[in-house]
């Protein structure tokens, strides 16, 4: 070791036995501290998660989505118009969805039916493959239990669950219910030839811009939704939420900011003591300043821990209910999903810039102050 | 504006540097004005334990300054998907006119700081403090620096509007536009390579000199300059096309996305490391000759040539793994 | 060897509260010897001692250490040059309550960046010649008085300084304890440190060993003996 790092070590030493002394006015402050981090951080790991996971569902998501738009509202569309836009140049294809949303009130539960692409994933007529989450909400005890699914009043309506397939991204997939055509036009009374949406995929991500000028014109009364648009109306969205919750959180900051700055300030007649016998035994200013830092580290540290850590708790294993009057706005985008648990350095550090460096300002400077004070000070 | 937290967390450390460069700047002109270590009064006293607050305050300022800059850059790639046309930070750097003024700015705040810190720490070194005054002269040229910083930013972000269409790095490093990071992007990749091969001989006959003779270490400083730019040179002309594996693909800033593995780090972190320390003891050999610093001083320039050079040879080894496992061939 | 010369102290200068407390001090304390500086209270030793031992800086005058001026260092110099030459030992002793006996002994080496098992070696030496060891682990707070002004010198040696200082040293002693503390000096000098003192006690200035005594009054000096 360099005298350098014995020397921090020393005064880290020192630092660890004086934090110990005054436990707990330390604990009280870290207490403080993390639940500042905590809320903060909550509100982050939420908004990032959304992020990440509506990014991860786009990323499969095709380029360009078709709507029909009847007075003002999404109607069911022609499955010519697949055709049509089949046809414009730099559109690999083109295809008719049929999709929908049911609601369960059996248990009180969203599910997306939808009809597959991929033809392994069609079941037989009469039975339906399910996303694991669906078996779990009816509370099905063996596997081969026919699902019962009521339309409306006095509807019930029989089928068996083929299979459930289970999935990482819990987003999408886990309220999922995969039906034949047929039986799902029965099911939602569709007529033939008609479809929710279409979607195009192209063969060049940038003439999508393009295409759907082309596409516009030729078909004035569809809408054309492409992937980037709707991946920036849910990053604005979630942006702007976690905003308005970091707002929040700014004030509670504040207020702990203040409270730092008078704890620091306002040290004990003991603890000016001690200080003054450091500064008389041979401390430099610099010597006293660095094992304040010391201390303001070990305490930004445990609580920047205990904060994130209970924080990724909150948010991943619990569903943040702390929050959940505030982020009841981002459930209603996917009913009914867990979050898979997601941190990246953007937003430690983000995490780590709003809450160490207000304070270490707001101790710096009480921090100093206390260390220059006169060294003969203790001799009178 | 776009209300977010990054931009928050940015604004925060602007706003806390240029509180702090505001008080130091005051103290600056107050010390430039008054230090006199023949005075042995109180009120002298009192200036030399303000300069201990000034120099923590620096150093936590060039820390937060740095964690500022990497979340900069990391935030301007994620923000991408905001803005039509942005792939990369690029993108959204050209949202408006502040946003690549501001990036500059914050490297340069960030190298101001650190020249500072290097400057500060000689100071202390000598009994006498020899370098107070021109350190504090020094301060207030960079005060105007950080203010300027801050002000950018907070422009850049208030005029951040998501229904404009920018232009990304395909639109800017290309040969075919006319520009600075067009030029950079059409030089040929041998003669970027040869160049940056030159420089690298020449950091390093240079710095072995300064080692051997203690002397040079100007000429030192100059190269490591020259270094830094015939870096940033290569790494559009040719580096970063090696790490696509797609030879017109320039962009300097799509290599610190994830995708690459962050490959970027690695390759700017040695090098403004190398140019910092090689800059900073050029800085320090102009007050070789003060009697107080006159056998602490030559060493403190040593150490920060070798770990210059180091820095160096870090970024050249990141250059050639680059070029090495790449897949792209352009030579041959 | 330590000079002084025409140094003058103020306490809050330029206030309407200021305080003289040395009036142009001129004073040889030489090496090698035990050196008592007496008078009544608020005569300024205090303050004189402070000076010496490069605590504080003087208000006007020069002040020299072998020969080295050291009036005019920064404050930080000053400091450096303290730790490793001069060891203290205060009137109230200064202990930090809460810490054992040997992290008192250890502080001032802290800064000093030196190997820790060497410093504790070191500490632990210095304990057991002055019969504390059995009490290293123990937290200061339960030490008599006796034993307190102990451990305060074995902080004062840790850092092997020259020159000890102690300002009114057996101030709150009785007469046994005078006598040890006289003894321990003695084996300092004997070690070869120089030794300075403050006291207005009869029992220091008359103590075998000493080798210089300094009245002072009213924050000038008075008479010197030998
Ligand atoms: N920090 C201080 N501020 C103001 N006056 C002081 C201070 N320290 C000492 N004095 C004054 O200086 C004079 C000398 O004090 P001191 O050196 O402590 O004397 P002694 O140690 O001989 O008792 C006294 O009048 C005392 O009141
Ligand atoms: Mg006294």
């Amino acid at each position: 070791m360099t005298p350098w790092l014995r020397r921090q070590r020393a005064l880290a030493d020192y630092t660890l036995a004086s934090l110990a002394r005054r436990k707990g006015k330390n604990i009280a402050l870290v207490a403080v501290y993390a639940i500042v981090v905590f809320v903060l951080a909550s509100a982050m790991f939420f908004a990032a998660s959304l992020r990440f996971e509506t990014s991860a569902v786009l990323r499969d998501a095709p380029e360009v989505t078709v709507q029909k738009i009847t007075m003002g509202r999404q109607d069911l569309i022609e499955g010519s118009v697949a055709e049509e836009i089949g046809k414009i140049r730099g559109v690999t294809s083109a295809k008719p969805r049929l999709w929908g949303y049911y609601y369960d009130r059996i248990v009180g539960a969203n599910y997306t039916v939808m009809v597959p692409d991929d033809p392994e994933m069609i079941p037989e007529p009469g039975s339906v493959i399910v996303g694991e989450g669906i078996p779990r909400a009816r509370g099905f005890k063996w596997s081969g239990a026919p699902l019962f699914l009521s339309r409306y009043e006095g509807d019930l309506k029989r089928f068996d669950v083929a299979r459930a397939f289970e999935s990482d991204s819990a987003l999408m997939t886990s309220d999922l219910m995969l039906m034949n055509e047929a039986d799902f036009r029965d099911f939602f009374e569709i007529p033939a030839g008609l479809y929710t949406d279409v979607v195009a995929t192209v063969r060049n991500p940038n003439e999508v811009a393009t295409i759907v000028e082309k596409g516009s014109n030729a078909l004035p009364q569809m809408r054309f939704v492409t992937r980037s648009d709707i991946e920036r109306t849910y990053q604005k969205l979630f942006d702007w939420r976690e905003g308005l919750l970091a707002a929040l959180a700014a004030a509670g900051i504040l207020a702990f900011v203040i409270f730092a700055a008078e704890k620091a300030s306002g040290l004990s007649a003991e603890e000016m003591r001690e200080i003054g016998i450091l500064k008389a035994v041979g401390w430099d200013t610099r010597d006293v300043i660095a094992m304040k830092l010391w201390e303001g580290g070990l305490v930004s540290l445990g609580a920047f821990l205990l904060g994130t850590v209970t924080a990724f708790a909150h948010v991943f294993f619990f569903g943040a209910p702390l929050f959940a009057p505030i982020l009841k706005g981002w459930a209603v985008i996917y009913p009914d999903f867990a979050l898979a648990p997601h941190v990246d350095g953007l937003e430690l550090l983000t995490l780590a810039l709003l809450t160490i460096v207000p304070y270490i300002a707001a101790t710096l400077v009480p921090i100093w102050r206390v260390a220059s004070g006169d060294p003969d000070a203790v001799m009178r | 504006m776009i209300f977010q937290t990054p931009i928050m967390a940015l604004l925060l450390v602007a706003g806390l540097a240029s509180l702090t460069a505001l008080w130091s700047g005051g103290f600056a002109v107050q010390v430039l004005r008054r230090w006199n270590l023949a005075d042995m009064s109180r009120a002298q006293l009192q200036r030399e334990r303000a300069t201990e607050l000034v120099s923590t305050l620096f150093a936590a300022v060039m820390l937060a300054e740095l964690a500022a800059l990497l979340l900069f850059v990391f935030n301007a790639d994620r923000m991408a998907s905001l803005f039509v046309g942005a792939m990369c930070a690029v993108g959204t750097l050209n949202v408006n006119g502040y946003g690549f003024p501001a990036l500059y700015l914050k490297i340069g705040v960030f190298f101001a700081a650190t020249l500072w810190l290097m400057l500060d720490r000689a100071d202390r070194m000598g009994r006498d403090y020899p370098l107070t005054k021109v350190k504090y002269g020094v301060m207030l040229a960079i005060v105007p620096l950080v203010l300027a910083d801050a002000g950018t930013e907070l422009a850049y972000f208030l005029n951040m509007h998501t229904d404009v269409i920018t232009s990304c790095c395909s639109k800017l490093f290309t040969p075919a536009n006319a520009g600075l990071a067009n030029e950079m992007a059409s030089i040929g990749p041998g003669m970027s390579l040869w160049l940056l091969g030159f420089a690298g001989l020449a950091v390093a006959v240079s710095g072995a000199v300064v080692l051997w003779s203690g002397r040079g270490a100007l000429a030192y400083a100059f190269l490591s300059a020259l270094m830094f730019a015939l870096a940033l040179t290569a790494v559009v002309s040719v580096i970063a096309p090696y790490i696509y594996e797609y030879p017109n693909h320039h962009c300097p800033f799509c290599i610190l996305k994830p995708e690459y593995n962050y490959y970027g780090y690695a390759l700017y972190i040695p090098l403004f490391l190398g140019t910092g320390l090689g800059v900073g003891a050029g800085m320090l050999s102009l007050f070789r000759n003060r009697e107080s610093l006159a056998d602490k001083l030559p060493a403190m320039i040593r150490r920060q040539v070798i770990w210059s050079m180091a820095g160096f040879a870090g970024f050249g080894l990141a250059t050639l793994y680059a070029i090495a496992s790449s897949n792209l061939i352009i030579f041959g | 060897m330590i000079t002084l010369t025409s140094v003058t102290k103020l306490y809050n200068e330029g206030r309407p509260n200021e305080v003289q407390a040395l009036k142009g001090i001129d004073l040889t304390i030489a090496r090698d010897a035990i050196t008592v500086l007496k008078g009544p209270s608020g005569s300024g030793k205090t303050t004189l001692l402070s000076i010496v031992a490069c605590m504080a800086r003087p208000t006007t005058g020069r002040v020299t250490l072998d020969g080295e001026v050291v009036s005019g260092l920064p404050e930080r110099f000053l400091t450096e040059l303290r730790r490793t030459t001069f060891g203290f030992v205060f009137q109230r002793f200064n202990l930090i309550r809460g810490l054992s006996v040997i992290e008192n002994v250890m502080l001032p080496a802290a800064p000093l960046g030196g190997d820790h098992a060497k410093v504790r070696e070191r500490a632990l030496e210095r304990l057991a010649a002055l019969d504390l060891a059995d009490k290293a682990q123990m937290p200061v707070e339960f030490l008599s008085g006796g034993e307190t002004q102990r451990a305060a010198i074995a902080r004062a040696l840790i850092n092997d300084a020259p020159i000890v200082i102690a300002d009114e040293p057996t101030a709150n002693l009785d007469t046994d304890l005078t006598m040890r503390f006289l003894e321990i000096v003695r084996a300092l000098r004997a070690e070869g440190k120089t030794v300075i003192m403050t006291s207005h006690d009869p029992r220091i200035w008359d103590a075998e060993g000493v080798d210089a005594v300094v009245e002072m009054r009213d924050g000038a000096i008075f008479g010197e003996f030998a």
